[in-house]
C-alpha cells in the first residue's frame, strides 16, 4: 500500500507540484526553485522570480512540493537535475539532515538556498532574512505594547523548523530583563483550525494572558479569530509575522498591534538574479560571506495602507 | 446503550479529571469552545460512520473538505458569486465526488480504499492547482455568511459555571444531524438497508435490497458532510490554506466512529456512540492544552486514551455477555 501511496503522490507531484514559468523554455538558462511547501508567501515570491526571469534572461521552474518533507524535496531535486537546470534556489525543510542530499545537488549544479538556510552545505551563497533578527522585532514591538510586561504565548505549526527555533531565539533575547514572560509554545502542525483551538485553550486556562504572538504566517488570522469572538479584542496584546489579509485588517481595526515581514518577492527576485550570474560564471554577484541579507519590515498600523497597495501591485491582483 | 457505556465513562472521567486538576476547564467560555469543535468533528465522523455501516471506508473525507473550504471563498471572493448561490453550488459538489465515488465502488466493482485513497489526492490537488495555493479567506464581506459557522443562537445556563454557555451553532448542526440520521437509520427502509448492506451484502442483495443504490448514497452523505464542514471550518478560521485545509481530518472521523462503536467490518453503528466518540478526541485535546501538557506529547496521550477506552470498552461487553 505504501509503494501505491507514493507512486500516486508522486505522479501528482509531477502533474500538479511543478509550474514551469518561463516561456522561453528553448536555449535560454534553465534555473529551478524548490520551495518548502505552499503558501502565500511562495505566491508572492514566484511574482519576484517572474521580474527576475524578464531582466536577466533565464527560465525558471518553480516547484512547490505537495507535501512538506524531505523526501518531496529529494525527488524534485532529482526532477531538476534531469531537466539540465544549470542552478538551484531550495529552501530546506530539515537543513541539517538535509546536507548530503543537497551536497550532492551542489555536483550537479550551482546550488544557493533561499528563505531557509544550511550553513553547512556546500551551498555557495544564502538569500534571505535573519529569523533571529525578524525575532528581535516582534520582541521589540512586544515591549513597545506591553511597557508594564506580563505573560504571552507564543504559538506555531513546529518548533523542529529552524524558522520557529530562530524566531522564538530572537524574541527571547528581546524581552530579556523586561517584564514580559514567555509562558510556552504551542504547536498546531500546520492547521490553522488547531492554532485557533491552541489560542481558545490559552483564553480560557489564563484569562490574564498579556500577550498573544504566532510565528507563522496562519497563526495571524487564528488568533485574530479567537480574540474577536471572546470579545478580548483590545484587552489582548497580538504581534504576527507575514502578511495574510486577515492580519492586515486585524491591524487596521487595531486589534493586532503589529506583524513582522520579509520580503518573499525579493528572495525569488534576488535568488533567481543571483543563480543567473552562477549560470554565467560570474562570481562577482556572492558575497564573501556568503549571505544576502533582505531585511524583515515591521507593519503597524499606519504602513498597512501602503504596504497592502505594493503587495497589490506585486501580485497584480 | 450499554455498548456505549465505556465510552461515557472515559469521557467523563476525562472531564472530571481535567476540571479536578484546573477549574477553568468547566468555564462557559471553554465549555462552548469544546462544544463546537465536537460538532464539526462530530458531523465528519457520522458521515464517515454511514459509509463504514455499509462496510466501506472513506478516506477522502478531509480532501472533500478541504476542497470545499477553497471553493467556497474562491466563488465569493474571486468569482463575485453571491453566498446564496456559492455554498449549495460548492455542496452540490461534494455530493457529486461522493456519488462518483459510489459509482466507481459499485458499478466498476473497485475497491473503497483506492476509490477513496484517490478522491483524496485528487481533491487536494484541485484544490491547490485552483488556488495556484495562495491562502485565501473572506476578506471583510461575508459577515451573514459566517454566521452559520460563528452564531451563538443561544444560551443555556448550567448551575456552578462561571456564565451561561452560548451554544455554538456548529454544535447545534451536529444534534440536528444526528437526530436526523438516528430516525433515518432506525425508522426508514433506507436505513434498514444499510445494516442489511453492511452485515451481509449478498444476503441483503438476494432479499431485493437495492444495495448498490444504498451505497453510493452512503458515500454521498459521507462527502456532502464533509463539504458542509469544509465550509464550516473555512467561515470559522477565515483563512484556507488549500495544502492543509483539513488534512488529515479523515483519521479523527474514522477514528471517533470506530471509538463509537463501529465495526470497520460493517454492520454496526451507534449514533451516539459516534457522537461520543468525536467529543472525547475534542475534550482531550482541549485538556492537553488547559492542563499545560507539553504540546510534543499530544499524540502520545491521545493515543493512549484511546486505547484504554478501547480496553474498558472490551471488558465491558465481556462483563455483559456473560
Amino acid at each position: 500500500m505504501h509503494r501505491l501511496v507514493r507512486g500516486a503522490l508522486g505522479a501528482f507531484v509531477i502533474a500538479f507540484g511543478a509550474t514551469s514559468c518561463g516561456d522561453r523554455s528553448g536555449d535560454a538558462i534553465r534555473v529551478a526553485l524548490i520551495t518548502n511547501g505552499s503558501s502565500d508567501f511562495w505566491a508572492i515570491a514566484k511574482a519576484g522570480v517572474h521580474e527576475a526571469e524578464r531582466t536577466a534572461g533565464v527560465s525558471c521552474d518553480f516547484h512547490m512540493p505537495a507535501e512538506a518533507n524531505a523526501e518531496a524535496q529529494q525527488r524534485l531535486i532529482e526532477t531538476v537535475v534531469a531537466r539540465g537546470a544549470r542552478a538551484l534556489a531550495i529552501s530546506p525543510l530539515d537543513s541539517d539532515n538535509q546536507v548530503p542530499m543537497l551536497d550532492e545537488a551542489a555536483k550537479a549544479l550551482h546550488l544557493v538556498c533561499v528563505d531557509s538556510d544550511a550553513p553547512r552545505s556546500k551551498r555557495l551563497a544564502y538569500v534571505g532574512t535573519d529569523n533571529v533578527a525578524a525575532g528581535r522585532a516582534a520582541g521589540s514591538l512586544l515591549k513597545d505594547v506591553l511597557p508594564a510586561g506580563g505573560r504571552i504565548m507564543l504559538f506555531v505549526g513546529r518548533m523542529d523548523a529552524q524558522n520557529a527555533k530562530e524566531r522564538t531565539q530572537g524574541i527571547r533575547e528581546a524581552i530579556a530583563g523586561s517584564a514580559i514572560e514567555i509562558l510556552d509554545v504551542r504547536t498546531d502542525l500546520g492547521d490553522p483550525a488547531k492554532a485557533k483551538a491552541n489560542v481558545q485553550d490559552t483564553l480560557a486556562a489564563h484569562p490574564d494572558i498579556a500577550g498573544l504572538v504566532g510565528l507563522w504566517s496562519y497563526d495571524g488570522p487564528a488568533i485574530l479569530s479567537a480574540v474577536e469572538e471572546a470579545g478580548r479584542a483590545g484587552k489582548v496584546a497580538i504581534v504576527t509575522f507575514d502578511e495574510e489579509d486577515a492580519v492586515l485588517a486585524g491591524i487596521e481595526r487595531g486589534v493586532i498591534a503589529g506583524t513582522i515581514v520579509q520580503d518573499p518577492w525579493r528572495f525569488g527576485h534576488d535568488a533567481v538574479l543571483l543563480m543567473a550570474r552562477l549560470a554565467r560564471g560570474e562570481a562577482s554577484g556572492v558575497p564573501a560571506s556568503g549571505i544576502l541579507d533582505v531585511p524583515v519590515r515591521t507593519i503597524r498600523k499606519a504602513d498597512v495602507a501602503a504596504f497592502r497597495a505594493d503587495l497589490r501591485q506585486k501580485l497584480g491582483r | 446503550m450499554i455498548k456505549n457505556l465505556g465510552i461515557l465513562v472515559l469521557l467523563i472521567a476525562v472531564c472530571a479529571l481535567t476540571a479536578w486538576q484546573e477549574p477553568r476547564f468547566w468555564s462557559a467560555y471553554n465549555v462552548g469552545n469544546t462544544l463546537s469543535w465536537t460538532g464539526l468533528h462530530g458531523l465528519l465522523a457520522l458521515g464517515t460512520a454511514v459509509v463504514i455501516l455499509t462496510g466501506g471506508i472513506d478516506l477522502s473525507v478531509g480532501s472533500v473538505a478541504g476542497l470545499a473550504g477553497v471553493m467556497l471563498p474562491w466563488t465569493i471572493v474571486r468569482l463575485g458569486w453571491p453566498p446564496a448561490l456559492a455554498l449549495p453550488a460548492v455542496l452540490v459538489g461534494a455530493v457529486g465526488i461522493g456519488v462518483i465515488h459510489g459509482l466507481l465502488i459499485t458499478r466498476l466493482r473497485l475497491q473503497p480504499f483506492l476509490v477513496t485513497l484517490c478522491g483524496l489526492l485528487v481533491c487536494r490537488g484541485l484544490a491547490r492547482y485552483v488556488t495556484g495555493d495562495a491562502t485565501i479567506g473572506f476578506r471583510e464581506a461575508d459577515a451573514p455568511l459566517r454566521a452559520i459557522a460563528t452564531a451563538t443562537p443561544f444560551s443555556v445556563a448550567v448551575p456552578g459555571l462561571d456564565a451561561p454557555i452560548a451554544i455554538p451553532i456548529a454544535f447545534l448542526w451536529l444534534i440536528a444531524f444526528a437526530l436526523v440520521l438516528a430516525i433515518f437509520l432506525r425508522r426508514t427502509i433506507g436505513g434498514r438497508s444499510l445494516f442489511a448492506l453492511g452485515k451481509n451484502e449478498a444476503a441483503a442483495r438476494m432479499s431485493g435490497v437495492a444495495t448498490s443504490t444504498w451505497t453510493v448514497v452512503a458515500y454521498a452523505v459521507s462527502a456532502g458532510v464533509a463539504g458542509f464542514v469544509g465550509a464550516l471550518l473555512a467561515l470559522d478560521v477565515n483563512s484556507v490554506q488549500p495544502s492543509t485545509h483539513a488534512q488529515w481530518y479523515e483519521l479523527y472521523a474514522i477514528a471517533a466512529a470506530v471509538l463509537g462503536g463501529c465495526s470497520l467490518r460493517g454492520g454496526e453503528l451507534s449514533v451516539i456512540g459516534v457522537v461520543l466518540g468525536a467529543a472525547i478526541l475534542r475534550v482531550l485535546y482541549n485538556a492537553i492544552n488547559i492542563l499545560a501538557i507539553p504540546t510534543q506529547l499530544e499524540f502520545a496521550v491521545v493515543g493512549i486514551v484511546i486505547l484504554v477506552g478501547a480496553m474498558i470498552d472490551e471488558g465491558l461487553r465481556r462483563l455483559t455477555s456473560r
